[in-house]
């Protein structure tokens, strides 16, 4: 329980839900309550209804009022419980858009740092995950805890009203099945469920490492080890499923033994309390089958509330969220530019001891072009960081015509141009992907950038031409026309300086030959930097520069490193295959 | 309705015989349970003392807790059976996967076969759990109920019987409706959750082009629309439960109110009356729970065939038709490809024609643009692809495919990213001799040239490597699949696949140095487009579109001018100054 109340301490994800929809909240509570009261409610009158009818009235209409209720109850039921799914769905649905895009902003404005820290994009799946189960936190545990609450509430004053010392027996009678054992299920599956997430992680990384290195243990020829390896979790899950199932079919069964004692009470009340006429003998067969209706209800609430441990880990994810945007100095604008300049750059990433770069300065001038060579690992990409502004230098500084980058932050996509080794085409036409670099292109100007970057001739050959879809992550395109498509947008984005990083490190020698000519000719105006692995095209540059270690270490242009450097010599004659 | 497949499962008739008779049990149980019940209200109704009661309230109690202490007996007995299918399940599953090889993961994704394992075959285990047990209810005890009914009063249970057909009526055709809705709506619903997370991972070029804050609103607003066109489809899937809710409700108070009038006409008493009305709701109770279930069935019921669809492959055959000796491979033996096809599947032709012949320990280079078939060609070197067509010769043995035991002892097979295992990197080393020993595994890190970044990890050989613990570069990573090579004298042959395309020049160049050694006394098999590579070969296969468009000697290749020369050429490219 403790946890239960320190998980909400500083939610920020889920309550603030609760309060803002709250009209639409109550009304899914009223409905909920509704449709069980009206299935009570059926029991009771039915009940009424024959005894009644069995004293023999003289006139039908003596019992007209039982038998039009019976029929109001009876569609009521259904009624309310349909209007009640179709509330309690939207509710969600609709806390969900919310949802999304808070979890968008979140992670918008933390985007360099959810990259540096997660590098894969399993984290972002998590969370998405997550949102989908608060949406189940709400339909599966909050809502059926709380309408049972109010049946139980509702049942026990309905009682109260003719007897309060038997209001009193049924409020700690009941309240064992709706407050005692909600909690103990909450404790018991509180207990287990450490192990239990333990077994299953261990697990799922063992299959899921079992599965990914199969061709090795296929060769290996280990095929009993395999096996083996696997025993002793499949048998830990199974225990564990095993002691999960005993617990519910005990719990269950202690709900339906106090469920039984309580209409036994009942029944046994009522004789007492209804035996002076036949008038009050009546009641007895209402009060003894309308409890009959709520074991459902009531048993679904501990059910519900064991589900707790999943939700709370997504609970407190999403609200570790830093949702504050970064602290941002104050920006401002520059013209044309004239010059982007590292002067005696030092950095070191927060927390880390080893100097990533050490010493580096760095002047370009429009239209020149740079290429950035280096082991991986020597500060390649944190360099392109440095000059994107994502990262501060620790000492030294990065301007563009003499202004901090830091402070043209906002005037960053008109700065800079980007294409990197996975340029990201979203599920949508390549018209509309393309026009992503100037949503105000009109539709000629996208396809005169498809045009430069030579796709034309395929676009056309598509039977949807523009309006093509590219699908999921671009997947209908080869490496070499998505990042082609990529470059489209750069050009119309018409940044002045433009940043390749490592754009050719996943294409065939010929893709990629032909892939740098295009870009080096449509971005002849352009300044460019680009980061390479190794030197292919490298004579589309007017300088190379080698990092080692965070600091340069070769540089020149290409003719020059090879007419007077020997090492640039022999990489250059390796790389075409000498 | 009931899955004919849960009935091959070994063990599960006997058990589901036993359940049968405890339902039935049951059922008299619930019919004992209204019966009592009722003699106890009708006592009191009469005004009769309060201590007549206490015999039908007692006998109310025993089958009251019997009806649920047979619920968990039914389910004790079941447990066993469900646990020992499924603990089968899913260790046949593992065993399946090994046998059938990395290619049904490559086809099925490893995600996919990863929540098969797991998630899927839990599944499998609520559903056995469940579909038994509810079956069993739904055709056992509405039935015993309503005999029941009909002794005491024909016409209610004729009434309950004509319903029945009525509300699975309506069930199946609002139910197929809402299904075929509902399962587009979920293909809908994958679809933008995807579209959400691709979004998610898109930012960093959403950032790029200075859209990531107008980016917000269009989450928002697919998220609605997307609201909106789930709470149409809901609306008619709910309409399926609601009328199964409808007429089981409705006929309850029907009933209620034809008592009614039987009473006052005299037609019935009290005690057969509220006996009636008191079973009414447990007549419907098996097809209610039936019903709310229906999707955890349904998830069950696809897992199981996912599952099924894996353990029913066929595993090749003639796996041991080479003979097994040490070192498997050795200087004067060869192996023969003639006319070979391989293909993904039955109707796809891959590799067309593949004639070669390489003996003893040459360096074979493969080469040819992306696309060209020089992966799929490793594959079926490493026997991990069976050829359509064609014969293939080892050791002067005719086999028809590779995937034999005593090759699969022959060979390394070193992708462009060889799998690093979730384990200490001494077991990565070890990986395939697990019995060698630490300076055995030391000398060989040594050759691989690891000694120094061995020699930087806070654990050295017992540090953990792999996914989720120490980054280990590309460049290292090739080093430790070359240090399995050196731990492992027996395998005599490696097939390298592009093992050097994602590093840079400079540490290519160094690994290089280190891998030229390992080639001694192997066949190697080397894809790459790495052109410089084809210096250390002495046979090269030239690839173009599945087909080998020429093979020679580099010497050879070199003077015929042909498609060696000009897909040289080409890769040069622009690189000519």
């Amino acid at each position: 329980m403790k946890g239960f109340f320190a998980t909400f301490k500083n939610d920020h994800w889920v309550m603030p839900y609760l309060r803002r929809y709250r009209k639409l909240l109550a009304l899914v509570l009223f409905l909920g309550f509704m449709t069980y009261f009206c299935g009570a409610a059926l029991m009771f009158n039915s009940g009424y209804l024959i005894s009644r009818a069995a004293t023999h009235p003289y006139n039908i209409l003596m019992i007209y009022v039982p038998i039009v209720l019976a029929r109001a109850f009876g569609i009521g039921r259904p009624a309310f419980r349909y209007a009640e799914r179709l509330t309690s769905h939207n509710w969600v649905l609709r806390i969900v858009s919310d949802f999304r895009k808070r979890l968008y902003q979140a992670v918008e404005k933390q985007a360099v740092a959810i990259r540096q820290t997660h590098q894969t994009g399993d984290v972002l799946s998590i969370l998405a995950e997550d949102i989908d189960h608060i949406e189940n936190l709400y339909l599966r545990t909050v809502f059926p805890l709380v309408i049972g609450w109010l049946l139980y509430l509702f049942v026990v004053i309905g009682i109260g009203y003719f007897s309060w010392p038997f209001g009193l027996l049924m409020l700690l009678l009941l309240g064992v099945i709706v407050i005692v054992m909600p909690l103990l299920s909450v404790a018991v599956n509180g207990r287990r469920e450490f192990q239990a997430r333990q077994v299953q992680r261990q697990f799922y990384t063992q299959l899921t490492d079992a599965v990914l290195g199969l061709g090795d243990w296929l060769i290996s020829g280990r095929r009993h080890d395999f096996l083996q390896q696997q025993d002793a979790p499949i048998d830990e899950i199974a225990a564990l499923r095993r002691a999960d199932h005993h617990f519910q079919w005990w719990r269950n069964f202690a709900i339906q033994f106090v469920f039984g004692a309580a209409v036994i009470f009942l029944v046994w009340w009522a004789g007492v309390m209804f035996t002076h006429n036949q008038a009050e003998a009546n009641w007895v067969a209402a009060f003894g089958l309308a409890l009959f209706p709520t074991v459902d209800p009531f048993s679904e609430m501990s059910q519900g509330v064991s589900e707790w441990p999943v939700y709370r880990d997504s609970i407190q994810r999403v609200n570790a969220l830093d949702e504050n945007a970064p602290v941002k100095v104050t920006q401002t604008k520059i013209g044309a530019l004239a010059e982007l300049k590292l002067d005696h750059v030092q950095f070191t990433y927060a927390g880390a001891k080893r100097q990533v770069i050490d010493d580096l300065s760095l002047t370009l001038h429009p239209g020149e072009k740079l290429a950035l060579l280096g082991p991986s690992g020597t500060g390649k990409s944190t360099l392109l960081k440095l000059i994107l502004g994502d990262e501060r230098p620790s000492s030294g500084s990065v301007t563009l015509n003499g202004e901090p980058i830091a402070r043209l932050q906002d005037q960053r996509a008109q700065l800079f141009g980007v294409l990197d080794q996975q340029p990201y085409l979203f599920n949508t036409t390549v018209m509309n992907n393309v026009r992503l670099g100037n949503l105000n292109a009109t539709d000629d100007e996208v396809r005169a950038a498809i045009k430069a970057v030579e796709l034309d001739d395929l676009i056309a050959s598509l039977p949807e031409g523009y309006n093509t879809e590219v699908q999921e992550a671009g997947s209908r395109f080869s490496g070499g026309e998505r990042q082609r498509l990529s470059l489209a947008r750069i050009l119309l984005q018409d940044a002045p300086i433009i940043i390749l990083d490592e754009p050719t490190v996943s294409l065939d020698p010929i893709t990629e030959q032909h892939l740098l000519d295009t870009v080096f000719s449509v971005l002849h105006d352009k300044t460019i930097i680009w980061v390479t692995h190794h030197l292919a095209g490298i004579n589309h540059v007017d300088q190379v520069r080698f990092i080692e270690d965070g600091h340069f270490d070769m540089q020149g242009t290409p003719a020059d490193l090879y007419r007077d450097n020997a090492r640039f010599q022999s990489l250059y004659d390796l790389d075409r295959g000498r | 309705m009931i899955d004919q497949r849960v009935f091959k499962f070994p063990g599960v008739k006997p058990a589901a015989a036993v359940m049968a008779v405890l339902t039935v049990i049951q059922a008299i149980m619930i019919i004992l349970q209204a019966q009592y019940l009722s003699m106890a209200i009708v006592h009191l109704w009469k005004q009769q003392p309060i201590g007549i009661i206490v015999a039908p309230l007692a006998v109310f109690a025993v089958a009251f807790l019997g009806r649920h202490l047979l619920t968990i007996l039914k389910d004790w007995l079941l447990y066993p059976f469900v646990e020992k299918t499924t603990k089968t399940l899913r260790k046949q599953f593992m065993a399946k996967l090994f046998d059938l090889g990395p290619s049904v993961v490559a086809e099925k994704g490893t995600g996919n076969v990863v929540t098969m394992g797991l998630e899927g075959i839990d599944k499998i285990q609520t559903y056995l759990m469940m579909i038994i047990g509810k079956v069993l209810d739904l055709s056992i005890t509405p039935w015993l109920i309503l005999i029941y009914i009909a002794i005491i009063q024909w016409k209610e249970a004729l009434f309950l019987l004509a319903i029945y057909p009525l509300i699975i009526f309506f069930m199946i055709i609002l139910g197929l409706a809402a299904q075929a809705k509902a399962d587009k709506q979920y293909a809908g619903y994958q679809r933008l959750s995807n579209h959400f997370v691709d979004t998610l991972r898109g930012l960093p070029t959403l950032k790029q082009l200075g859209l990531n804050e107008t980016y917000a609103d269009n989450v928002y607003h697919v998220s609605e629309d997307y609201r909106k066109k789930t709470m149409a489809t809901l609306t008619i899937a709910m309409t399926s439960t609601f009328a199964l809710d409808f007429f089981t409700t409705l006929s309850i108070a029907i009933i209620a109110v034809f008592l009614g009038f039987g009473l006052m006409n005299s037609t019935i008493q009290l005690l057969p009356a509220l006996v009636i009305l008191t079973l009414a709701p447990d007549y419907f109770a098996p097809i209610r729970n039936f019903a709310n279930d229906y999707h955890a069935t349904l998830n069950g019921k696809n897992a199981l065939t996912a599952v099924l669809d894996v353990l029913q492959r066929q595993t090749p055959s003639d796996r041991e038709l080479l003979s097994d000796r040490n070192p498997v491979w050795q200087d004067d033996d060869a192996l023969k490809f003639d006319h070979v096809n391989v293909g993904y599947s039955a109707d796809d032709t891959t590799l067309q024609d593949i004639s070669f012949d390489v003996h003893g320990f040459q360096k074979v280079g493969i080469i040819g643009a992306s696309g060209s078939g020089k992966s799929t060609l490793i594959n079926t070197l490493g026997g991990f692809l069976s050829p359509q067509a064609g014969d293939i010769n080892v050791r002067g043995t005719q086999v028809p495919h590779l995937d034999q035991k005593a090759w699969q002892r022959s060979f390394f097979y070193i992708p462009q990213a060889p799998y690093l295992f979730h384990a200490s990197l001494r077991d990565n080393l070890a990986f395939y001799s697990p019995d060698a020993n630490d300076a055995a595994v030391n000398a060989a890190a040594a050759k691989a040239g690891l000694t120094d970044w061995i020699a930087s990890l806070p654990d050295g050989l017992n540090t953990p490597i792999g996914e989720g613990a120490r980054g280990v570069s590309g460049g290292q990573a090739q080093r430790i699949a070359l240090a399995r090579a050196f731990l492992d004298d027996s395998r005599r042959i490696l097939l390298f696949d592009e093992p050097t395309a994602h590093l840079d020049i400079e540490t290519e160049v160094e690994l290089k140095q280190t891998m030229l050694p390992v080639f001694d006394h192997h066949l190697v098999f080397f894809a790459t487009h790495r052109l410089h590579w084809m210096n250390e070969m002495d046979y090269i296969l030239v690839m173009d579109h599945g087909k080998i468009v020429e093979q020679g000697t580099p010497a050879e290749l070199q003077q015929r001018d042909g498609a060696y020369v000009r897909l040289r050429s080409e890769m040069e490219g622009a690189t000519v100054k």
